[in-house]
């Protein structure tokens, strides 16, 4: 079992890697058996590229619990937070790279917030946006508005030149997220448990 | 009386047409709020007075601080008389924003003044104004507005000031002679309007019906409800001199950047 | 085991239910809203023993008045009328009215300008600073009751937290000296945030309540708080006749 799962996790962040390097927007489809696999491939990912500008956008884990085991990451000042339950949770300490969001039904705040977190920014640099995760959302907001949502995002991060990589929990998946992401991503990576 | 009320409407509008005519360049008052501007198509054109309209909470007072602020920055003084809350109140709630800069306020380019003691020392009336009451009053705002030279005024709120007037026609006359003499001197207001939070299909943007009809410009701060949620929202509703959206956006504050708009998404109205 | 001092409260009933009076040093905050004659309890406490009374709503003969109506003696009392102060102070500051003719001078303009965006300067451009007056009068007194009628007045006059410091000051003073500190304050009308952080640092709490049965207002006293004696916390009901407050049945709450 675990020797599958190592596997995985490498097989993972290449391909994510891959998919990255060429591709402006690319979404993620990963059962959520193997989130966390996934979440530790992306870390991985990440700090390959400490001097990029990254935005996570979280509604899936409150930003203190998301790095248990990569605490430089949450101490990289290069990588911005934008939290969207810890308010809502009751859970939210001050911190300066992380920005809170009173409710994930609150879309226009969360666009606004992702793109004043590049304002600012050394031009030069690389600008990454992780979307963790567009499934999430539907657990808050109707899927037409998720939707919108999205569209609007993505339009926002070509026109900036921001890399996004959106992630999406197969089992949270409806015919309206499946759809807006094939269609706003220039990539898909599936994952199936049986994968590799 | 009736008759009178609309001649004086028609002319305010035929005159600000002319100054809009001869100043075509730089006609707009830059609220410096990115896309509040957007939507004003350049900002609100000046010499206009403005009802900031919305409930308790809404944003009106953060909202029109903002606007002295910005245009603070970009070399406009201003003055904001506050009826409804103490100075010391007002500031320690505003100075929360990062956009506050208490330097504009030493410099007098940022001007706070507390009506109610102007009022106390010109021995009007506390609790209701008479006629002369009121056109002293006014005067006096003139004559601060000129002394300072302002080109951005705000009163928060016209609706307690009302509240002192003891007709509708008081009220017509006092915003219409304060929005005609402000606009003479290129100052261009916002009067804020505090109204209880609305039922569905009984919208008005006045507690006296008479202000929304005599200001030049009607924004509106409302909200929408999501899921339980409330999202706040702003959208124009009048604005004479420029051609404007007349979409909901919603609305977001935050310490950090103090009021911010961003289209709202349709799905959710 | 030390003996515990204490000091009477004027009413034997309420010493009663507080199991001997207020201890020394303590700082007792009152709370009562509008119509549980809040103001008449103030005047009671300072009956008895040596008192420095502070009153801010109302004149020192207004006080004066009151309480010998209910046949209390105020020989035993130093006063610090903040009221009459205040008063001034409006009659100096404000003045005469100015007429219209006035108005329209530049300088009397530019005087409004001043005055009527005063309260934001700092606070040594204050005419007169009662706040300090009351920390210095509280510092300086060796009278063994003292009672602050209201301190309402004080959060009108300043911000909250400006005040909530200076309290803080005084409570350290009064329990330094072993004297009795009696807060008074309107229930309701500050932020509740206010209301919670003084009923913390406070020693005892006793709030006043009206509350309405039918078509009559039956009047209760709580004991909220009570520092080191969580067994002495109760409720009266209360009436207040000629004599003062009566309180008549008296309830253990814990
Ligand atoms: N520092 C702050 N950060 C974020 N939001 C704030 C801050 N201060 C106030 N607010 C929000 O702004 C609202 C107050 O807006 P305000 O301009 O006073 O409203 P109004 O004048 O319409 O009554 C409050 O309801 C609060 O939700
Ligand atoms: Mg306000």
């Amino acid at each position: 079992m675990i020797l599958i799962t190592n596997t995985l996790i490498d097989g993972l962040k290449e391909r994510i890697a891959n998919a990255v390097s060429t591709n402006q927007s690319t979404g993620i489809i990963i059962p959520s058996n193997n989130y966390s696999d996934l979440i530790c491939s992306l870390f991985e990912y990440m700090d390959t590229k400490p001097d990029a500008i990254w935005v996570y956008l979280t509604i899936t884990k409150p930003f203190e619990s998301l790095f248990d085991d990569y605490s430089n990451l949450i101490n990289n000042q290069n990588i911005i937070f934008i939290d969207c339950i810890s308010h809502a949770a009751g859970i939210s300490k001050e911190k300066s790279n992380c920005i809170y969001i009173e409710s994930p039904s609150q879309l226009e705040s969360i666009l606004l917030e992702i793109m004043n977190s590049y304002k600012n920014t050394d031009d030069k640099k690389n600008k990454y946006l992780i979307i963790d995760s567009l499934s999430s959302l539907v657990i808050y907001n109707d899927a037409p508005l998720v939707t919108e949502f999205f569209t609007h995002l993505i339009n926002r991060t070509r026109l900036s030149d921001i890399t996004t990589i959106s992630l999406t929990i197969e089992e949270e998946l409806n015919d309206n997220i499946r759809k807006i992401l094939y269609l706003k991503s220039d990539k898909i990576i599936k994952l199936k448990e049986s994968f590799i | 009386m009736e008759e009178d009320g609309a001649l004086i409407i028609n002319e305010k509008s035929n005159y600000k047409k002319m100054e809009g005519d001869s100043m075509k360049e730089n006609g707009k008052c830059k609220t410096g709020i990115d896309e509040l501007d957007r939507k004003l198509d350049g900002g609100i054109p000046k010499g206009n007075a403005v009802l900031m309209v919305g409930s308790s909470g809404s944003g009106k007072t953060t909202l029109c601080m903002q606007y002295l602020i910005n245009g603070a920055e970009m070399g406009e003084r201003g003055v904001f008389f506050t009826i409804t809350e103490p100075l010391f109140k007002l500031t320690k709630n505003i100075e929360n924003f990062g956009f506050y800069k208490k330097k504009y306020v030493e410099d007098g380019l940022v001007n706070i003044i507390d009506l109610r003691i102007i009022s106390e020392r010109l021995g009007l009336n506390s609790e209701k104004y008479n006629v002369e009451d009121a056109s002293a009053l006014l005067e006096v705002l003139k004559d601060i507005a000129d002394e300072l030279e302002v080109k951005r005024l705000v009163i928060d709120s016209i609706t307690a000031l009302c509240y002192r007037l003891q007709s509708d026609e008081m009220i017509r006359d006092f915003i219409f002679k304060l929005g005609s003499s402000l606009a003479g001197m290129g100052c261009t207001t916002i009067l804020t309007s505090e109204i209880p939070p609305t039922k569905p299909g009984e919208l008005k943007y006045s507690k006296y019906g008479i202000e929304e009809f005599i200001a030049d410009g009607i924004i509106f701060l409302g909200d929408v409800n999501r899921r339980g949620d409330i999202i706040r929202t702003l959208q124009i509703i009048k604005m004479r001199g420029t051609s404007h959206s007349r979409t909901k956006s919603a609305m977001n504050i935050s310490s950090k950047n103090g009021i911010e708009l961003t289209p709202l998404l349709k799905s959710g109205e | 085991m030390t003996d515990v001092e204490y000091i009477s409260t004027g009413i034997e009933n309420l010493d009663k239910l507080l199991e001997g009076g207020i201890q020394r040093g303590f700082t007792t905050l009152i709370l009562g809203s509008p119509g549980s004659s809040i103001e008449i309890l103030g005047k009671q406490i300072a009956s008895t023993d040596d008192v420095l009374y502070i009153t801010t709503e109302e004149t020192k003969d207004d006080v004066a008045q009151t309480m010998e109506r209910f046949g209390w003696g105020i020989s035993n009392i130093d006063f610090l009328d903040i009221s009459s102060k205040f008063t001034q102070q409006i009659l100096k500051g404000i003045g005469r009215p100015m007429n219209s003719f006035e108005q329209k001078s530049k300088s009397k303009i530019l005087e409004l300008i001043k005055e009527g965006s005063s309260s934001i300067l700092p606070d040594s451009n204050r005419k007169f600073d009662y706040l300090a007056d009351l920390l210095d009068s509280i510092k300086k007194t060796t009278r063994k009751k003292i009672i602050l009628n209201t301190l309402d007045f004080f959060i009108s006059e300043y911000p909250e937290d400006k005040v909530f410091r200076i309290i803080q000051e005084i409570k350290i003073q009064n329990s330094g000296k072993k004297t009795a500190l009696f807060i008074i304050l309107t229930k309701g009308v500050h932020s509740e945030i206010l209301e919670k952080k003084l009923e913390g640092i406070s020693d005892c709490v006793i709030e006043l309540e009206v509350l309405q049965k039918g078509s009559t207002f039956e009047r209760f006293l709580t004991i909220k708080k009570l520092r080191n004696y969580a067994k002495r916390i109760g409720i009266a009901r209360y009436v207040v006749e000629s004599n003062g407050f009566v309180l008549e049945t008296v309830e253990r709450i814990m």
